[in-house]
């Protein structure tokens, strides 16, 4: 191994997608830890990993029940995004991870917790690892038995790397446990919750408006819940829209627990793919959505780019607010081309590797988590441009966007958006020579 | 409750002692985990990483791993990426996963090294422990398995046992604490895990003397002393300048130091060079060796100790890591001197000036 290894889309679609190499999978190789790969790569690392997100619930504080080893970067977390006086911790010792002693101190260090805090807490946010998934703790008796001690509800926010490839993965787990504290309340049918990310939509998301003009009054998404009661509200919901596929389990919560229906949407890039989803949403909430002002300002965003910045050549990363392969797709639909991506191929973006190899068969595809990528140097890279935290670190020379803000992108709003952005780096690139 | 931290968040774990003890020396080096202990590695303790491409890898257990024990998975992995990448060695670094399910790490060692056809380091660590532990062992290790050759000894030259980033939190420590041994005299000065290489290792015993300069360096250094009969003295010749500009007005005072104990007692050596006077005490969340203790120098054991001892110790001034400030209270005035931890803060001196 002294080379990155990669596929093309087209050898890779030819192949099937139950015949994928096993350079690509993470499975089957040690998995390589590079900035570009950090922060998707473990659950707890940076940006909204478990522990941050647990905290989504309004007011509530973290309570990391592990070995000190596993809390150590939340540190940075709560420096930079002042969460620093929400999270606490109660380390686990040798005789703790092998015994599970550690569990009859949880309900005392609740309350301490509790007493110690300034404003009493909404919830505390009990956040196990790898060691509990190995113990087999049931820690949702454990909460019961803390909650009944403290007098504060107490939840569970299972941090178990171990089950990443699982059937519920800590990032789906956890979503489900900051709705799980959502109590039945009679239903206000113009109010809408949107599901799926930690952090609100972008303003500027037509998706609002779309929803507004359907008579919808009451849009909520827990970051923008100012309190608990606030919170509290998002139990009124005539219906869920789940954005990310990592909320459809807590989205089926919901249903069974409190009877909100959810509709799923996809982030997608491709405005024709847009429009269609909404005239689907449409259809099931018995609307007709005017989306051709927002659809023409996405395309005109596409064609000024172009004509300010001719047909570029992309590189497209993962650590992004995108499916890298969706992305890839829509840019070369639209007359761009794109000579590596950096992704992860699994069953629900296969099918898009199927649709670039038909249009871009020479596109390279690189497993950002494979070791080979150690010798990665880019110097073959057709590339002028990229897009995606990860492919801005393989390619330091080239003007780029991350285009994985907080604030999260959606339709096409997302879209135009992403243009906008582009054309911005790409001219102070041009400025900076 | 003593091992519930209210205010602070927790120090750098025995697996990253471990990883920044070899992360110098062109190994490959496995973490024994899942993602989330790399993460907090590569994200948070080893700032090394940050500035160049390393051979860190996580081993990507998933459960039904953990629970089958598949160590020949593991280990045909490592040599799948250990085939032509050119790397000197491997090691593998334990955390709480493998510390669970009790994973023989020497016959994971000898199974690595008969796959591969060069030498394996393994380091159990379980991640319960701080960053000194994990570090003096592989420290150890890596000493015993590559300083197997008794070479001439040099007279000018001295081995630095101890040094990190994690301990002395700036880039160039090493060539820092390099310089200082040259202004002493030294020739050339080996700094074992920031700047000499492994063939520095394989001749270790060609040393005159090593420095150790902080705890995690000790057991290596006794083992030296024993193998090749290399003397070994203690002290960290090199504090941060800004440091050394801030004692002046301790002379004098009652002050407690905290951080790792030989950085700490150098700092107590100053002010009490400045004023023989000045009662210092040395304190540290971390080893504490019996032998380099004075009287009132103490092992910090849990958060509510450290606030007690610093809020009713009689201290005018603590010297430690400003993050500590953290944990006092608010409603009191606290006179702290700010000494950098990385081990503590994840702060480098580069970002603190």
């Amino acid at each position: 191994m002294n080379h990155a290894y990669s596929i093309t889309a087209a050898d890779l679609a030819a192949r099937g997608r139950d015949n994928i190499p096993p350079e690509l999978l993470s499975s089957a190789n040690l998995i390589y830890s590079s900035p570009a790969t950090l922060a998707f790569n473990s659950p707890g690392a940076q940006g909204f990993g478990v522990k941050r997100a647990g905290l989504a619930v309004p007011g509530s504080v973290m309570l990391l029940v592990a070995p000190a080893c596993c809390g150590r970067n939340t540190a940075a977390l709560g420096c930079e995004a002042a969460l620093a006086e929400r999270f606490f911790y109660l380390m686990q010792d040798d005789t703790d991870i092998v015994t599970g002693r550690h569990l009859a101190r949880i309900p005392e260090a609740v309350k301490e917790v509790c007493d110690s805090c300034a404003e009493r807490p909404s919830a505390v946010m009990i956040c196990i690892t790898c060691v509990d998934a190995l113990l087999g703790t049931d820690m949702e008796r454990v909460c019961r038995k803390a909650s009944d001690y403290a007098g504060v509800p107490v939840v569970p926010c299972y941090m178990y790397a171990l089950t990443r490839e699982g059937r519920l993965p800590p990032m789906v787990s956890v979503r489900r446990s900051v709705y799980s504290l959502l109590q039945p309340r009679e239903k206000v049918p113009s109010s809408v919750n949107i599901l799926g990310f930690f952090s609100p939509l972008r303003d500027d998301a037509e998706l609002y408006t779309l929803l507004r003009s359907a008579g919808v009054r009451a849009i909520r998404e827990i970051s923008r819940c100012a309190d608990y009661e606030e919170y509290q509200k998002m139990a009124e919901a005539n219906f869920n829209l789940v954005l990310n596929q990592e909320a459809r389990h807590a989205a089926a919560d919901l249903q069974k627990r409190l009877g909100i229906p959810s509709i799923e949407l996809a982030r997608l890039y491709r405005t024709d793919k847009i429009a269609n989803q909404y005239r689907l949403l449409g259809q099931a909430i018995g609307a007709e959505f005017d989306d051709a002002p927002y659809r023409e300002r996405a395309e005109q965003a596409i064609a000024n780019f172009k004509n300010n910045f001719g047909r570029r050549t992309f590189a497209v990363g993962e650590w992004l607010n995108a499916d890298p392969f969706e992305l890839s797709l829509a840019l070369i639909g639209s007359g761009f081309a794109v000579s590596e991506i950096f992704g992860t191929v699994g069953g629900s973006n296969f099918v898009y590797v199927k649709k670039i190899a038909a249009l871009s068969p020479a596109t390279k595809i690189y497993s950002n988590l494979s070791p080979s990528m150690m010798f990665y140097d880019g110097k073959d890279a057709a590339c002028d441009t990229v897009i995606g935290r990860d492919a801005m670190y393989y390619h330091p020379n080239l003007p780029g966007v991350p285009w994985n803000d907080e604030r999260q992108p959606f339709g096409y709003a997302g879209v135009a958006a992403l243009f906008g952005e582009l054309a911005h780096a790409l001219s102070a690139k041009e400025a900076a020579r | 409750m003593k091992s519930l931290l209210k205010h602070l968040s927790p120090f750098a774990p025995d697996q990253s002692g471990a990883v920044s003890a070899l992360f110098d020396f062109g190994g490959l080096i496995v973490i024994c985990d899942a993602g989330g202990c790399t993460g907090n590695i590569c994200g948070f303790d080893e700032p090394r990483w940050l500035v160049r491409r390393s051979a860190v890898f996580s081993a990507g257990l998933r459960d039904m791993d953990a629970i089958l024990g598949r160590d020949d998975k593991l280990v045909a992995k490592l040599q799948s990426a250990m085939d032509g990448s050119g790397l000197k060695f491997s090691a593998i670094i334990g955390t709480p996963v493998p510390a669970i399910i009790a994973t023989d790490f020497k016959a994971l060692k000898r199974m690595a090294e008969k796959r591969t056809g060069l030498p394996a380091i393994t380091v159990p660590a379980t991640g319960t422990h701080y960053y000194d532990r994990g570090a003096s062992d592989a420290w150890l290790e890596l000493f015993k398995t590559f300083a197997t050759e008794k070479h001439p000894v040099d007279p000018g030259t001295a081995g630095i046992l101890g040094a990190s980033p994690l301990d002395f939190p700036a880039l160039d420590a090493g060539n820092l604490l390099s310089a200082a041994l040259k202004q002493d005299g030294w020739k050339t000065v080996k700094c074992y895990g920031m700047g000499a290489g492994l063939d520095d290792v394989r001749a270790a015993s060609a040393a005159a003397r090593n420095i150790v300069v902080s705890p995690a360096g000790l057991a290596a250094a006794k083992y030296l002393q024993k193998t090749f009969g290399t003397p070994y003295e203690v002290r960290c010749p090199w504090l941060p300048e800004q440091l050394l500009d801030a004692l002046p007005p301790l002379a004098g005072e009652k002050t407690l130091v905290i951080h790792q104990q030989f950085a700490a007692n150098a700092v107590r050596d100053a002010i009490m060079k400045l004023d023989s006077s000045s009662r210092v005490d040395v304190a540290s969340w971390f080893t504490m060796e019996p032998e380099f203790m004075c009287e009132n120098d103490f092992h910090i054991e849990s958060e509510e100790a450290f606030i007690e001892a610093a809020s009713n110790g009689g201290y005018g001034a603590i010297v430690c890591d400003r993050r500590l400030r953290a944990a006092l209270p608010r409603t009191r005035p606290f006179h702290i001197v700010d000494f950098p931890h990385f081990a503590v803060s994840g702060r480098l001196l580069e970002e603190v000036q």
